[in-house]
């Protein structure tokens, strides 16, 4: 492996003849983004943690159904936000996830009035609250494009649908956001 | 009941609330799904993989040569091992753009227009360099990303490859200086620097190669393209890089143009 990295179809390739080193690098590679994307779903980081783990397990032993040569990353997103979404309904669904911010911090943008910085920061808020009450299949959608910057073909393949159903998938889960949002100062 | 966040605003909040989320660590999953996946995952790999491993396979192969010791079983022995390496795998086929040579730019070559028309962030573009000669973008791969370039600037030497002065790179992600250390040589000194009130680091002498953090969490690696010196900043949210054989003064000057 001297030289330039692998690129991933040469790791699956490599996997796929059960070269386990191969598939280390190709987990590295992607725990992050995938135990970030179960967090989203479940809201727990043991369970976020756990069922990312599984997923790479997974698909690990379903590598033989993998086409050779199509993106890895978004093949791997759909087993482990499936894996995340049976967690979560096996835990017996409460109406509201326990997603968390880490901390506030403020905004990048320097030009923020303390009044301004306030406003953002109570937007946040505002719009975290609506996320945790929604399906996590809605909250997914809005985690691949808004959070992990995924394009439109990654989503697609993510959440295994046409190109062209991907816009009308998101605009229907940020339509659901606003509900919730709308509901949440109803009150 | 409150007054309706504006679209823009609302995927702004979104992005925001994106990077501030608890995310669980997950350093340590390598390690366990590499413990897991400990057993064969097929028969093909059960019969050539782990049980026989790659050196008694090779151990009974040269056996095998000296035993025989001619020149036909000799060659057929090396092009055995030759084809199915010292890993134990027959050679992966590859799809052409991980083999073919190295494109000079990656991407694909569009006006700035189309590029603005694809891209999710605001592309920025040096007035002190103008308009640039090239722009290609990416859209298809992990993530968005645009480069800029300019063949020509008057001050600025030409890349004798790739026949460029100038090249920009705009992507989303975060900089990081542990990973920008891993870039760089021993002959690389990395200096913190602030840019357009954004964070940034000057890169002088020579780097290759580039680190950064993508938005999912992920860090991606990237090589520079001119055998110069690179000025890498944050500026809304988009990582700006400025490749150039020019110094630290000339390169924050240019940067001080991005509109």
């Amino acid at each position: 492996m001297e030289g330039r990295p692998l690129e991933d179809p040469e790791l699956v390739e490599r996997s796929r003849h059960g070269d386990q080193d191969a598939y280390a690098e190709l987990v590295t590679r992607y725990q992050a983004l995938a135990a970030r994307t179960a967090y989203v779903i479940t809201g727990s980081e043991d369970d976020a943690q756990d069922a990312a783990q599984e997923g790479f397990v997974k698909a690990y032993y379903a590598l033989d159904r993998f086409r050779a040569g199509a993106p890895f990353r978004p093949w791997l997103l759909r087993i482990v936000a499936n894996e995340a979404i049976n967690r979560r309904k096996a835990r017996g669904r409460r109406p509201t996830v326990g997603l968390s911010m880490a901390m506030d911090r403020p905004s990048p943008d320097t030009a923020l009035s303390p009044e301004g910085a306030a406003l953002a920061s109570e937007r946040r808020e505002r719009v975290l609250a609506a996320l945790r009450e929604m399906r996590e299949e809605d909250r997914v959608v809005i985690a691949y494009r808004y959070f992990f910057d995924l394009s439109e073909a990654e989503m697609a393949q993510a959440l295994d649908v046409a190109r062209g159903t991907v816009k009308s998938r998101l605009s229907r889960a940020i339509a659901r956001l606003r509900e919730h949002m709308g509901e949440e100062t109803a009150e | 009941m409150t007054e309706r966040i504006h679209d823009d605003e609302l995927e702004r909040t979104l992005a925001e609330v994106g990077e501030r989320l608890a995310y669980p660590r997950s350093t340590a999953i390598a390690a366990a799904v590499r413990a897991r996946i400990a057993r064969p995952r097929s028969r093909w790999s059960a019969i050539f993989g782990r049980p026989l491993a790659p050196a008694l396979v090779t151990a009974a192969l040269l056996l095998l040569i000296s035993a025989f010791a001619l020149p036909d079983v000799r060659s057929a022995a090396a092009e055995f091992l030759h084809l199915r390496g010292i890993d134990i795998f027959p050679v992966p086929s590859v799809p052409a753009t991980a083999t073919g040579a190295p494109l000079p730019l990656s991407g694909e070559r569009v006006t700035l227009d189309e590029a603005r028309r694809r891209v999710h962030f605001t592309i920025r573009v040096p007035a002190e360099l103008g308009a640039p000669d090239d722009v290609f973008v990416e859209t298809s791969g992990p993530s968005e990303r645009v480069t800029l370039a300019y063949r020509e600037r008057a001050g600025i030497p030409q890349s004798k490859q790739l026949g460029i002065a100038v090249l920009v790179g705009e992507f989303r992600g975060t900089l990081e200086e542990v990973l920008l250390g891993k870039a760089a040589g021993p002959g690389t000194k990395i200096e913190p620097v602030s840019i357009n009130g954004g964070r940034g680091f000057w890169l002088e002498g020579e780097p290759h190669l580039f680190f950064y953090r993508e938005p999912s969490g992920d860090v991606r690696q990237d090589t520079l393209r001119l055998a110069g010196n690179t000025l890498v900043w944050e500026q809304d949210g988009v990582t700006m890089r400025l490749e150039a054989q020019v110094t630290k003064e000339q390169a924050l000057r240019i940067a001080g143009t991005f509109r």
